[in-house]
């Protein structure tokens, strides 16, 4: 019993630090909003909106939860601008790892505005890794 | 005694035996046996969407998911909707009673499974989720409420026993007031939280919403005021925090209780939480004295009120804090609480409501009213 609670605050001392805070119950931390330009950045440079199907793939089919589905409308992030972030870098390398028909994406780019509650606007760049199947 | 303890000092000693007394200490199950009824759909509920979207063919992996770890086994797609609807079947035994045991454990094996295998899949309510179903499938729920209780009593065995250690209520109830507690203090500690930001800019954004309603000019005007929230925001800090510590105490409890009810009727009605407002009012029952039929209703079977009263008490006393007994016809309604103090009357009505899980929330204030309180005062 003394090891469940000492682990149960342990989650919730590391909620304060950690991007997913599980078990932390931090309930609505946040007013902060977030929106993206994603664009797949092609072996010879062109920058395309992942709201254009490419290679038979959707960006909506393929990111669906976590309020990723259309990263270019201005969202609430959740479970607060860290968690959504991580959520944004992990599904730019999801897609970039799970689109095998795409022979010309040579990685993911995210340029992320984000609203940290009633802070001004911060503008930063999230990337997948490195495709290795563009030619 | 703890073996850790053999070598401290006597009074190090005294607190661990205190506590291993506590946890080993034998209390009436009745509260788990009615939270285990009351997760079975919460738990449905919980899997609705992952079933539904199975039917359509899909599951997680067919988008975006991460797993926590690349050891974590990941099932092929038909089993692992084969696991989900196991899971849903086995949350349906567990809620009525039948292999109650190796169901809730299933139950709880399945959602902690599936809610770990993507950090996609984690929410608040889901962790609240998992942690009752873990403690209800350690502690020994089905002996009442439940269809294996009926089977043995059909078959002419003997009832289990009733009462079992309560190291896995004591578990839960710290687990329920950590989650308020740990809520409420990361809004204090956050100067945005507390001061009224993070609500004035959400309650702002939902504009449009609040002005669907059919809500006064005044109050969507009051409402989206960001001074408003200056003051809106720490009522709602210090409503988690009280629960968070109310709980605790005999003399706060039913007020904690109360609020926290509200509370998450307010939530329900303002924001998408999935399970979490029915998880969280069902996990309340916990905070009932773990005792039962410790109080006596005294009604005269010849009066049709008091009959009335009787058989309500005898269909929703799910916590089993009554017993009905018939007194001398003519006599007036009577209840004797545990600590002998009788209220007789339409008093004896209000009271005896309030014990009642599902007329409590509607009938506490009532016990606040002055003839109401001279009553118990003087009973």
């Amino acid at each position: 019993m003394v090891a469940v609670v000492v682990l149960q605050l342990g989650f919730v001392a590391r909620g304060y630090w950690a991007d997913h805070k599980e078990f932390a119950f931090q309930m609505f931390p946040e007013s902060s909003t977030w929106r993206a330009d994603v664009v797949r950045v092609t072996a010879d440079g062109r920058r395309v909106p992942i709201e254009l199907p490419w290679s038979g793939y959707r960006w909506d089919e393929l990111v669906q939860d976590r309020g990723l589905r259309y990263p270019a409308i201005r969202h609430h992030a959740d479970a607060g601008l860290d968690n959504q972030l991580a959520f944004l870098e992990a599904a730019l390398a999801w897609v970039a790892r799970n689109t095998p028909r795409d022979a010309e994406t040579r990685y993911l780019e995210a340029r992320v505005t984000s609203w940290h509650n009633a802070d001004p606007p911060r503008v930063g760049v999230l990337r997948s890794p490195m495709r290795g199947a563009a030619r | 005694m703890n073996p850790a303890a053999v070598g401290a000092p006597p009074r190090v000693r005294g607190l661990v035996a205190r506590f291993d007394d506590l946890l080993g200490r034998r209390v009436s199950m009745r509260a788990l046996a009615l939270l285990r009824v009351l997760a079975g759909p919460v738990v449905l509920l919980h899997l609705q969407p992952f079933l539904s979207d199975s039917l359509h063919g899909r599951i997680y992996q067919d988008a975006f998911y991460e797993p926590y770890a690349s050891w974590y086994p990941q099932l092929p797609g038909d089993v692992y909707v084969g696991v989900l609807w196991l899971g849903a079947a086995a949350a349906l035994a567990m809620a009525l009673g039948f292999l109650t045991r190796p169901a809730t454990a299933t139950t709880f094996v399945i959602v902690t499974y599936n809610l770990f295998l993507s950090t996609t899949h984690f929410h608040n309510n889901r962790a609240y989720l998992v942690i009752v179903l873990g403690l209800l499938a350690v502690a020994p729920c089905g002996r009442e409420l439940s269809v294996d209780a009926w089977l043995r009593r059909r078959s002419g065995r003997p009832a289990g026993d009733l009462s079992a250690p309560g190291w896995p209520l004591w578990l839960l109830r710290f687990e329920c007031a950590a989650i308020y507690g740990a809520s409420g203090l990361s809004k204090l500690v956050d100067p945005d939280w507390f001061g009224g930001t993070v609500t004035w800019q959400r309650v702002g954004r939902a504009r449009d919403q609040l002005e669907a309603w059919p809500l006064p000019d005044w109050v969507v005007s009051t409402l989206t005021d960001r001074s408003f929230h200056v003051a809106a925001a720490k009522f709602v800090v210090l409503t988690e925090l009280f629960i968070a510590v109310g709980l605790w105490w005999r003399g706060s409890r039913y007020a904690a209780v109360w609020v926290a009810v509200a509370f998450h009727l307010g939530i329900q009605g303002s924001a998408s939480v999935q399970v979490f407002s029915f998880l969280a009012i069902s996990v309340l029952v916990i905070w009932a004295v773990p005792s039962t039929r410790d109080r006596v209703l005294r009604i005269d079977p010849t009066a049709g009120p008091h009959r009335r009263l009787g058989a309500l008490v005898r269909a929703l006393d799910w916590l089993a804090r009554f017993r009905v007994e018939p007194a001398r016809p003519g006599s007036r309604l009577e209840i004797v609480d545990r600590d002998g103090t009788k209220i007789g009357g339409a008093p004896a009505v209000a009271f005896t409501l309030s014990r009642l899980p599902l007329t409590a929330w509607f009938t506490l204030p009532v016990l606040l009213l002055p003839a109401v309180r001279r009553a118990r005062r003087a009973g």
